[in-house]
């Protein structure tokens, strides 16, 4: 199988939720000594841009979504390994969570999912996230970004909480925050001081790759 | 987006006179709130809209409400009872409701919950230790479990001739993604359709037990939120595989109870509203993402909703007026909040929403 081959199939698959036949088709890219990062942008990666476009156009919703990014990491575990590491760049760094007294984190996995899908590094800190964690965490992990989402009105006034405070430890510069989820508005993020709000989950990924790198 | 909707007030009006001249059997001192919710939730005509806030996952408990109340109203039965009341004495809503939160359903399949205190609602904090497998055969009897028994005798109690009770129930798929991680539950669906199914119609008998002991104990509706089966997230495909027929199942088992059910549902809902429709709930509510006036022309049931929360949370009385007043022309047979309520929400505000709909009643009469 020639190599554009490989990797149109490998996307293919990847859209049609096949895991076990992804990861035949990684191992075999292995076998004929492809690099593994030719794979992952070309074939794994290419696979999650379609997915993420199926999820814009309404095709593909939170189920497909997950199956397909089970299908790309199970790809990936098996290439990553022998991927060069010279051949990277540095990635976006991502502190991701549901705030403080909401456990929806539903389209929070969805945001990571298609962030990790396209390239970048995300720390998940998962749901019912104390707010000084998202502080403590970016300052640990260097983040670029810091995303937080709610799906309960009831909780999203922690996110004011936590843009608060990194405004008082004088570090609201180092990092752009991202709010969404159900009841979050353009409206509620100019008040409250956050840098972006996107209404779905694509959007939040093009936005975080267009404004993810420091200015340093 | 809802805005928009501002030009059509005249045609509810003549609606409403009409349904007045040719229905003369309600006078506006002899309907009480049960009367007004219960016609209007069996389809006949009304001197207004009831303004109401259900309970469960949509409760006026917010924190100027239950600040003063003696206990946590998420657990202890007098607390809740008290809660109830005082949410309908301070915030106008013409109805009581129970429980204010959408946990209580999903402990017995063995999610741990944190009940929440006076700023935050209860949450489930860690998801059962079984597999869906053994989750759909676990045995279950709603009789037995103590925090439905609390909102059992908190309905018992609060039981009367005038307010309508309101018994509030998670539906199957959020108690489902409550108690199975949804990671797990939503590939699930497309993995093993079988297994999903299981669990699923196993859920939904203990909801529907749920129901009847409910109605039973003196709810003179059930609304059910289930926020997680939104058309946004499952799409239509697995809503109308995984989400509908568990719906007609509710409605048909409880039907010879002759119980109005009200469905809500979160987020844009948009995709599935014809399919929702096909449930025969009595009422469906929606978010304020929703466009009312277009789903009224989609849909057979009333409908329900749809006041923006954040509006009511964070605006002043004139804005909240306006988009009650919206609301209203847009077509909804009962005015309601758009979602849960922040706890944080002014009386004031929820005030300036029920107030107005009170007297968009009396102008009605004037005029």
């Amino acid at each position: 199988m020639i190599k554009q081959d490989l990797f149109e199939s490998i996307k293919e698959h990847v859209v049609e939720m096949e895991e076990d036949k992804v990861i035949e088709l990684c191992e075999k890219s292995l076998e004929n000594n492809i690099p593994a990062i030719e794979t992952i942008n070309q074939g794994l990666i290419r696979g999650m841009d379609e997915v993420s476009k199926l999820y814009e156009e309404e095709e593909y919703f939170l189920p497909e979504i997950l199956m397909c990014s089970d299908a790309m990491n199970s790809g990936l575990e098996v290439v990553k390994p022998h991927l060069d590491k010279s051949s990277m760049v540095d990635p976006i760094k991502v502190v991701i969570g549901v705030v403080e007294g909401d456990t929806h984190d539903i389209g929070k996995n969805l945001v990571r999912i298609l962030m990790e899908a396209s390239g970048m590094e995300v720390y998940d800190l998962g749901r019912d996230v104390p707010l000084n964690d998202f502080v403590e965490k970016a300052v640990e992990y260097d983040a670029d970004i810091i995303v937080m989402s709610t799906l309960m009105s009831t909780t999203m006034d922690g996110m004011k909480t936590v843009i608060e405070k990194l405004e008082s430890d004088n570090i609201r510069e180092r990092f752009k925050v991202f709010v969404g989820g159900g009841p979050i508005s353009q409206f509620f993020a100019d008040k409250i001081g956050a840098d972006i709000y996107t209404k779905d989950a694509s959007e939040a990924v093009r936005i975080a790759k267009q404004v993810g790198r420091k200015v340093s | 987006m809802i805005e928009d909707n501002l030009s059509d007030r005249g045609l509810f009006e003549l609606e409403l006179s009409e349904n007045i001249l040719s229905e003369n059997e309600f006078s506006e001192k002899g309907l009480s709130e049960k009367d007004r919710l219960i016609s209007v939730l069996k389809g006949k005509s009304v001197d207004r809209p009831p303004v109401i806030c259900p309970g469960g996952m949509m409760n006026a408990a917010v924190t100027e409400v239950v600040s003063s109340i003696e206990g946590n109203h998420n657990t202890e039965f007098e607390a809740m009872v008290k809660t109830a009341k005082r949410v309908r004495e301070m915030t106008g809503f013409e109805n009581y409701g129970v429980p204010f939160c959408m946990t209580a359903e999903v402990e017995p399949f063995g999610a741990t919950v944190d009940y929440g205190d006076k700023c935050i609602e209860p949450r489930v904090t860690k998801y059962s230790d079984l597999d869906m497998e053994l989750l759909s055969e676990i045995k279950l009897d709603v009789r037995n479990e103590s925090r439905a028994g609390i909102v059992i005798d908190a309905i018992k109690a609060l039981s009367n001739k005038d307010i309508p009770v309101i018994g509030n129930i998670t539906g199957h798929i959020s108690t489902a993604s409550s108690v199975v991680d949804p990671n797990v539950f939503f590939k699930a669906l497309i993995k093993n359709p079988m297994n999903s199914h299981k669990l699923l119609s196993h859920i939904n008998k203990y909801l529907i037990d749920y129901a009847k002991y409910m109605i039973e104990s003196g709810a003179d509706v059930i609304a059910i939120s289930d926020p997680t089966a939104t058309g946004e997230i499952l799409g239509e495909r697995i809503f109308r595989a995984f989400a509908l027929p568990y719906y007609k199942q509710f409605v048909d088992v409880l039907k010879p109870y002759n119980v109005p059910i009200i469905f809500h549902m979160c987020g844009k809902a948009f995709n599935v509203v014809e399919i929702l429709d096909e449930a025969g709930f009595q009422a469906l509510s929606f978010d304020s993402l929703v466009n009312m006036r277009q789903v009224k022309k989609r849909i057979n049931s009333c409908l329900m909703g749809n006041v923006n929360t954040q509006t009511l949370n964070f605006e002043n009385e004139v804005k909240i007026k306006k988009l009650t007043e919206v609301c209203i022309d847009s077509g909804v047979n009962i005015v309601s909040p758009a979602c849960g309520l922040g706890m944080s929400t002014p009386m004031e505000n929820i005030k300036a929403m029920t107030n107005f709909v009170k007297s968009f009643g009396d102008q009605d009469d004037k005029g």
